[in-house]
């Protein structure tokens, strides 16, 4: 077996632009099962680019995207750019990602539980009685059983994040996928969503962390990502890139950081 | 006069479903943005929009019935001929007119996260219009939409002018009769007041059902349902 059937995600020398804004240039990451990296930079470096190039939410121009060892099929579309191949593909491999929103992007005409349920039973087909059940369990594991019932307008910014949590667990991902959770929060929120997701990662859960919050990723990541310009800067174990780091871009960025 | 409230509710009812079904195609077609195609829908939805109904209903009943020669040929003539079937199609163009604005303002109000979350979990198709953006958008239009119902039950006097005896048609003829307009029109306008009236609580049903968080009494915080 290739070597690279052994990573959730490879994503090999993507390049990104939007109109004349380069966004990616030449990134290249992979994560192990089981990893959890921490992608750090200042806004603009292509964070959050990168996790949506991830899932095809935008289709990078160049470089290629495997999702559990399976190359995503891209081909040029007219006027430039490219454009998903395969949408079946496509669809079958976003369900082994669990994404989450800054802004939770839940859907709004339904209850905390339905949320939770809608990709189980109309996209992985699965029977409705089990969906409920584990989504019960979910629900529980990220303390909103009692607002299963509630409309995402009902409840906080920290219990829809929450809920967002529980939706993309919901449908068993291989990769869970982080895009600044807590960015959108107000401060006295931020800890029980980042309670959770430190619970995902003690779970062993290959996970990727895009995010501002240096001393969470520090604890809980394996290795920690530091983008500049659309590349990757820095990269290694936390305690590298927080204590001991080469580039001195990233000495200046995380030392802004804690300051703040 | 209440003998004319079933070709009122009548009128009104299928020039709205056939109109509804007409409004949902012309939004989608100028949300596919399919050149000839969406010019020629917003075409379509500016003129019918921009004259007035009653102009509509003479020229399809009395207009297009210079055409009678030319009718029989196709065979059409039974249908233009008929000032039901006329009162109708022009109903139901108008409404489809104003329609599929209210649609097109419903799909436009999904927010984008939630289609692009919807994707994110693999829905796409049928599937995302189905399960996420139509719900979404449905929630948005009601409002508007019932208040569409409502102009559509109080537009349907207006053919009246072409021979048909509803509601107010009958209002006329029992002036003409009676001489009372007083009398007459003011028992015209409760009766289309009672039927607007079970219409806006049958809309606010709806909406309690389709849309039961943005009702205000349960904005803050709503019972939840079962406590297992």
């Amino acid at each position: 077996m290739d070597a690279s059937c052994r990573l959730a995600v490879a994503v090999e020398d993507l390049f990104k632009c939007f109109g004349s804004l380069e966004v990616l240039r030449g990134l290249s990451v992979s994560a192990r099962d089981g990893e959890v990296i921490a992608i750090i930079g200042s806004s603009g470096s292509g964070k959050s680019t990168l996790l949506r190039c991830i899932n095809m939410l935008e289709v990078p121009d160049s470089g290629t995207v495997s999702i559990a060892g399976e190359a995503i099929k891209l081909k040029p579309r007219r006027g430039g750019g490219r454009e998903p191949a395969d949408q079946v593909q496509i669809d079958r491999l976003r369900q082994k990602l669990g994404m989450v929103f800054q802004s939770f992007n839940l859907w709004s005409h339904l209850t905390v539980l339905e949320n939770v349920i809608e990709a189980p039973i109309h996209v992985q087909k699965r029977p409705k009685a089990a969906a409920i059940d584990e989504a019960l369990v979910i629900l529980e594991k990220v303390g909103l059983t009692d607002k299963r019932n509630h409309y995402p307008s009902q409840i906080s910014g920290g219990q829809q994040q929450r809920a967002a949590i529980a939706r993309a667990l919901a449908v068993q991902p291989q990769l869970m996928l982080f895009d600044e959770p807590t960015s959108a929060l107000d401060p006295e929120l931020v800890g029980e969503v980042l309670r959770v997701i430190r619970t995902l990662a003690e779970e062993g859960r290959t996970m990727i962390l895009v995010t501002h919050e240096m001393g969470f990723a520090k604890e809980v990541a394996n290795r920690v990502i530091f983008l500049h310009q659309g590349k990757v800067e820095e990269e290694g174990p936390p305690s590298q890139v927080f204590g001991a780091p080469r580039s001195e871009r990233c000495r200046q960025f995380i030392s802004s950081q804690l300051r703040s | 006069m209440l003998a004319g409230v079933p070709l009122t509710l009548q009128l009104a009812f299928s020039s709205i479903a056939l109109g509804l079904g007409m409004a949902i195609a012309l939004a989608l077609i100028v949300r596919a943005g399919l050149r000839p195609l969406s010019w020629l829908a917003e075409s379509y939805v500016f003129v019918f929009r921009g004259t007035p109904l009653l102009v509509q209903i003479f020229l399809v009943y009395y207009g297009l019935g210079q055409f009678r020669p030319e009718l029989q040929e196709i065979g059409l003539w039974w249908f233009f001929r008929s000032p039901y079937y006329c009162a109708l199609l022009a109903l139901t163009l108008n409404t489809a007119a104003y329609g599929a604005e209210i649609v097109r303002g419903g799909l436009q109000s999904v927010p984008a996260g939630q289609i692009e979350a919807a994707r994110a979990f693999g829905m796409s198709g049928l599937t995302l219009y189905r399960r996420i953006v139509a719900p979404i958008a449905l929630r948005q239009a009601l409002p508007a939409y019932g208040n569409e119902i409502i102009l559509m039950i109080k537009a349907t006097s207006l053919v009246s002018t072409i021979t048909l005896m509803e509601v107010t048609g009958l209002a006329h003829k029992l002036i003409s009769e009676t001489f009372r307009s007083f009398e007459v029109f003011f028992a015209a306008g409760t009766i289309y007041l009672l039927m607007n009236f079970v219409v806006t609580r049958l809309i606010d049903l709806a909406e309690r059902w389709i849309a039961p968080d943005l009702k205000r009494e349960n904005r803050v915080a709503m019972v939840p349902l079962d406590t297992r």
